[in-house]
């Protein structure tokens, strides 16, 4: 992202052809993402508007006392101020579209809970029928918002498998949470490297379960691509597909693995916090235009969703969270079954109960990192090809910043940095070093 | 027998028809007048082209060669001055009885008021006597009430010349004479042309101020013109009464019989003789032959 | 006997025979759906953590067994009642009640068929008057006629960009084609004898159409139409419940999700009986325009 007071990097604003130029006159393809951002930018840019005397003072004085000398000639604080204060809404009525997993939990339960209502809006929660209409009501701007899985704002920004629109990732829905379940048949065969011919269900092609799946079964020896088969296939339909034996097992969100345990056609084999402890699985998003457009009614929708996911992360509230969220009109399930999965004291298909009080969880910081690992998992299963500007485009999606800063206002904890190293199944992932993670790997699509 | 030369009011010249495939024409040369007011029938085997005669008349058809004219116009296409009564009653079967002929009426007369139409149908259903019929669909009429509807349709309309093709064909015995009767009475309280195609010899004697004998096809032609000297004031009971009667009829027969296949494939002269066969042999029988009375030639 | 009183008498020995069907049918469904004796396990010969698996499962042994599996006739007794209590509830968009729903439904099914009728009824008089026409529209016709409306909907929404249009398009590019097709049909089988009766009655053309080829025609156009309408009916399903947001296919997808056979048995009772009205009404127009003949 464009720091003015960065003395090594362009300062990238919009030109008059409408493209961003950095301030040496070339075009660059960042802008500053932020309120802030752009605020100190432009100050900057109209103080300093030659690039190279701008990064010489800079290199001169610091960045820290360049701020603090703007700062004193002009009100950046009150500039800031006056544009971090919610303003007006430019739009009250919003359609937010969602599927009925607990994943959404934080954007389902503002609804019911009321914290829509508290930022002024008036917010209509439109349960969709699949991933492919979630994407397209989006393109075609039906709804305003969105539940993502999150790697989709990624894909439908490069134009993977749609037209490309520029989605935004405003923040994580929750972490883990998710499960490999198989079908009870096969409660004596859990070494995944048996599993040769095994057919799974996953619900989106852009979807951490996918990735993740896949990952897992390379792990174990197997090319998900020939030595299994993976289909997609809706959420709820995966516990019937377990059912009738069309597949073996799935990796899918809650509450379907808590379902087919309920049900009796399927056992918990894996949480998928144990691949990954911390990992993304679904967002909350919308379009760049919108962002644009609506800026006040974007950040009250930050807010509201922030303040969920902060009560939702409060272990003590997940029973009324279960309570709340279970009639038809959210996500239609037996309460007893959200119980289980928000709880994490569930029975797991096999006769015990466990007790895993983190098996899902609502962190909301969307961390660059995530979209950096995700652009390499893409990569390596050959859904992107060629050269990918990892950080470029998880910048660009991944709104870290704007959470940060909407997190910050709500006088939440804010943590620190931007990038993140992650263990996943024992090997470690470092940001900064994408590419070669990507082709590290001995199984990866030829 | 009235004997005065009225303009012609149809007249049929040099008319032939060929089908498509084939390469003898159906009928040809059939020259005949129609003089207004008079009744006129055609008779003649199967596939000698009367009912091609017909829709050639009616302009549902066009002949292959020679003109029709009628009031010295020449037809082009069908009309409501040729009012058509089918061998199939044709009757529209969602309609009732005074729908269908109400169809017709303002098929006519489009500006006329409900009520208007309402007793030019009344008065030609009443004229047919099926007036306690005339709110009934036709799927509850007999045969012969269906027919009669038909002919009060193309009577409602008042045409200047009705063409009537076989209208009893599909009639019992019973049924027929009855209608017949009532045919007659209507034609004489209106004075309507008709021409008509029948089978039927004793119709055509009945009905009939004239009667066109047709050879037998191909290349059939009109052989003979018979005028109907009878009194036109006819029953149908009372007619055999008439001395007159089995002349004619016999003559008919015997046309029939073995003459017209005799006069086929263009032996039929092209203008044909008028014969008037009911009247008492004279005495030069033997001159012109034993049917014949009378040779008259025709006008030009 | 009288003629009547043995039709009448008919009429009641098959409705006797189709409620013993019936009563068959729900006699065999109950056997078959009941839980087999014995899953309830009795308390006393578990333990504590057994027990409590067993809640999590939904199974307290200490109350009656949960029904895994095809639903009973008591539970699609209650369902139903429970579901036709309160028809017009509103809880908003994701939980309306059924008559709302079915009201969705039979709105969206309106506008498609009437949309399709519009078309096809003018365009099939087209086609059976003129030969030329007929035979130049014909492969349009045989190629676009057998998609299915699960095809058709992805290519309507990625147009449309709308899901409701959509589900309207979806419903009239499929119903169009009976209607279409048997107007054709009906409009070119006209007798001759009437075209000629309004020939010599100098009938002019637009005249004819609607007084005699119309009427002549009609019960082919009918029957074209209740087959339309049978179709768009069952693609009104087929595509609300790729949509979603409202409607009966909206509602069976719903209870779906939620794995709810007993809510899904139900909305397909109400759609059958629903689509057998709909026909039902289309019949009596049929015979309403029937002629002997």
């Amino acid at each position: 992202m464009s720091d003015p007071y960065d003395a090594d990097r362009p300062l990238a604003l919009r030109c008059g052809c409408g493209r961003f130029h950095d301030a040496d006159g070339g075009h660059a393809d960042s802008a500053p993402a932020t309120l802030q951002g752009r605020v100190e930018s432009t100050l900057v840019k109209a103080l300093l508007p030659n690039e190279t005397l701008r990064r010489r003072f800079l290199k001169a004085v610091g960045a820290n006392t360049a701020r603090a000398a703007i700062a004193s000639l002009l009100p950046i604080g009150a500039l800031e101020a006056m544009a971090a204060t919610p303003g007006p809404l430019e739009k009250k009525d919003l359609k937010i579209g969602f599927i009925a997993i607990t994943c959404a939990t934080p954007l389902i339960m503002a609804d019911p809970l009321g914290f829509y209502k508290q930022q002024g809006l008036n917010v209509q929660l439109n349960k969709t029928a699949g991933w492919a209409l979630i994407r397209d009501k989006m393109l075609n701007k039906e709804h305003d918002a969105s539940h993502f899985l999150s790697p989709m704002p990624i894909a439908i920004s490069m134009g993977l498998g749609s037209v490309a629109q520029s989605m935004r990732v405003a923040t994580i829905q929750n972490i883990n949470g998710q499960a490999i379940t198989l079908a009870t048949k096969h409660k004596d065969n859990r070494d995944p490297k048996n599993w040769k011919g095994f057919k799974f269900a996953i619900p989106f092609e852009y979807s951490m379960h996918n990735f993740l799946l896949r990952y897992y079964l390379a792990e174990a020896g197997l090319n998900p691509d020939t030595d299994v088969q993976l289909r997609v296939v809706p959420p709820p339909e995966m516990v019937a597909n377990l059912r009738a034996g069309n597949i073996d097992g799935f990796l899918g969100p809650d509450p379907f693995n808590q379902r087919a345990v309920y049900d009796e056609v399927g056992f918990i084999h894996l949480l998928s916090k144990d691949i990954w402890d911390g990992h993304p699985c679904c967002a909350f998003g919308t379009s760049e235009a919108f962002i644009q457009q609506n800026p006040n009614t974007f950040a009250a929708l930050y807010r509201a969703v922030l303040t969920a996911a902060d009560m939702a992360r409060d272990p003590k509230n997940r029973d009324l969270i279960a309570k709340v969220i279970a009639p038809a009109a959210y996500l239609n399930q037996p309460e007893t079954v959200l119980q289980q999965v928000l709880s994490g004291k569930f029975a797991d298909g096999l006769g015990n109960v466990r007790n895993v009080p983190d098996r899902t969880d609502f962190d909301p910081v969307p961390w660059q990192s995530m979209a950096v690992w995700m652009l390499t998992q893409m990569k390596r299963w050959g859904y992107v090809k060629g050269d990918v500007d990892y950080k470029g485009i998880a910048e660009q999606v991944f709104l870290l910043t704007d959470a940060k800063k909407q997190m910050k206002a709500l006088d939440e904890k804010v943590p620190e940095g931007a990038y993140r190293k992650y263990k996943v199944m024992g090997k470690e992932f470092d940001p900064a070093k994408a590419a070669e993670y990507a082709a590290s790997f001995a199984i990866r699509k030829a | 027998m009235p004997t005065e030369t009225r303009a012609p009011f149809l007249r049929v010249e040099g008319l032939s028809k060929t089908y498509a495939g084939s390469t003898e024409p159906v009928f040809e040369r059939v020259n005949f007048d129609l003089v207004q007011g008079e009744f006129v029938c055609i008779v003649g085997h199967s596939g000698c082209g009367k009912t091609t005669i017909l829709n050639v008349l009616a302009g549902l058809e066009t002949a292959s060669g020679g003109n029709v004219f009628m009031g010295g116009r020449e037809i082009a296409g069908p009309s409501l001055e040729r009012g058509v009564v089918f061998q199939g009653h044709a009757l529209m079967p969602w309609l009732t009885v005074r729908g269908n002929i109400a169809f017709a009426v303002r098929s006519k007369w489009p500006r006329w008021t409900a009520a208007q139409v309402d007793a030019q149908v009344e008065k030609y259903v009443g004229l047919v006597g099926l007036g306690a019929a005339i709110e009934k669909k036709p799927q509850a009429l007999s045969g012969g009430m269906k027919q009669r509807v038909g002919i009060a349709r193309a009577f409602a309309i008042e045409p200047k010349m009705l063409l009537l093709d076989e209208p009893f064909g599909a009639l019992d015995a019973l049924t027929r004479g009855t209608i017949q009767d009532e045919l007659l009475r209507i034609c004489a309280e209106t004075h309507q042309t008709v021409f008509m195609i029948t089978h039927d010899v004793d119709e055509a004697i009945l009905l009939g101020d004239r009667v066109l004998l047709m050879s037998n096809g191909p290349r059939a032609g009109v052989a003979e013109i018979v005028r109907n000297t009878m009194s036109r004031q006819r029953q149908r009971a009372t007619l055999h009464h008439d001395p007159q009667y089995y002349r004619i009829r016999n003559h008919l027969v015997d046309f029939l019989v073995a003459r017209s296949k005799d006069l086929s494939h263009g032996r039929a002269p092209a203008l044909p003789p008028v014969v008037e066969p009911g009247l008492e042999p004279s005495p030069d029988a033997a001159v012109a032959g034993p049917n014949v009375v009378r040779l008259k030639e025709r006008n030009a | 006997m009288s003629a009547v009183s043995a039709a009448a008498r008919a009429r009641l020995q098959s409705s006797l025979l189709s409620v013993a069907i019936l009563v068959v049918l729900l006699v065999v469904w109950q056997f078959a759906a009941a839980p087999a004796a014995g899953t309830g396990n009795s308390a006393a010969a578990l333990t504590a953590e057994q027990i409590e698996y067993q809640k999590l499962l939904g199974k307290d042994p200490a109350a009656t067994p949960k029904n895994a599996g095809f639903p009973t006739l008591g539970q699609m007794g209650a369902a139903i009642a429970k579901n036709l209590s309160h028809p017009f509830y509103d809880n908003g968009p994701n939980d309306k009640g059924i008559g709302i729903q079915l009201g969705h439904s039979l709105l969206r099914v309106g506008l498609g068929f009437g949309l399709a009728a519009l078309v096809a009824i003018p365009l099939g008089f087209l086609i059976g008057m003129s030969p030329l026409v007929y035979r130049a529209l014909d492969p349009f016709i045989q190629v676009l006629k057998p998609i299915s409306p699960l095809a058709w909907m992805p290519i309507a929404l990625y147009t449309i960009k709308d899901s409701s249009i959509s589900g309207i398009f979806v419903i009239f590019i499929c119903s169009v084609w009976p209607m279409l097709i048997n107007t054709a049909f009906g409009v070119s089988n006209v007798r001759r004898e009437w075209l000629a009766v309004a020939r010599t009655l100098e009938v002019a053309p637009i005249r004819k159409a609607f007084l005699v080829i119309l009427p002549a025609a009609a019960p082919t156009i009918l029957t074209g139409m209740r087959i339309s309408m049978g179709i768009a009916w069952l693609v009104i399903v087929a595509a609300e419940m790729l949509v979603g947001g409202t409607g009966i296919g909206y509602f069976v997808w719903n209870e779906w999700n939620n794995l709810a056979l007993t809510n899904v048995i139900f909305a397909i009772l109400v759609i059958g009986i629903v689509g057998m009205t709909l026909d039902m009404a289309f019949a009596r127009a049929q015979k309403a325009v029937s002629y002997a003949d």
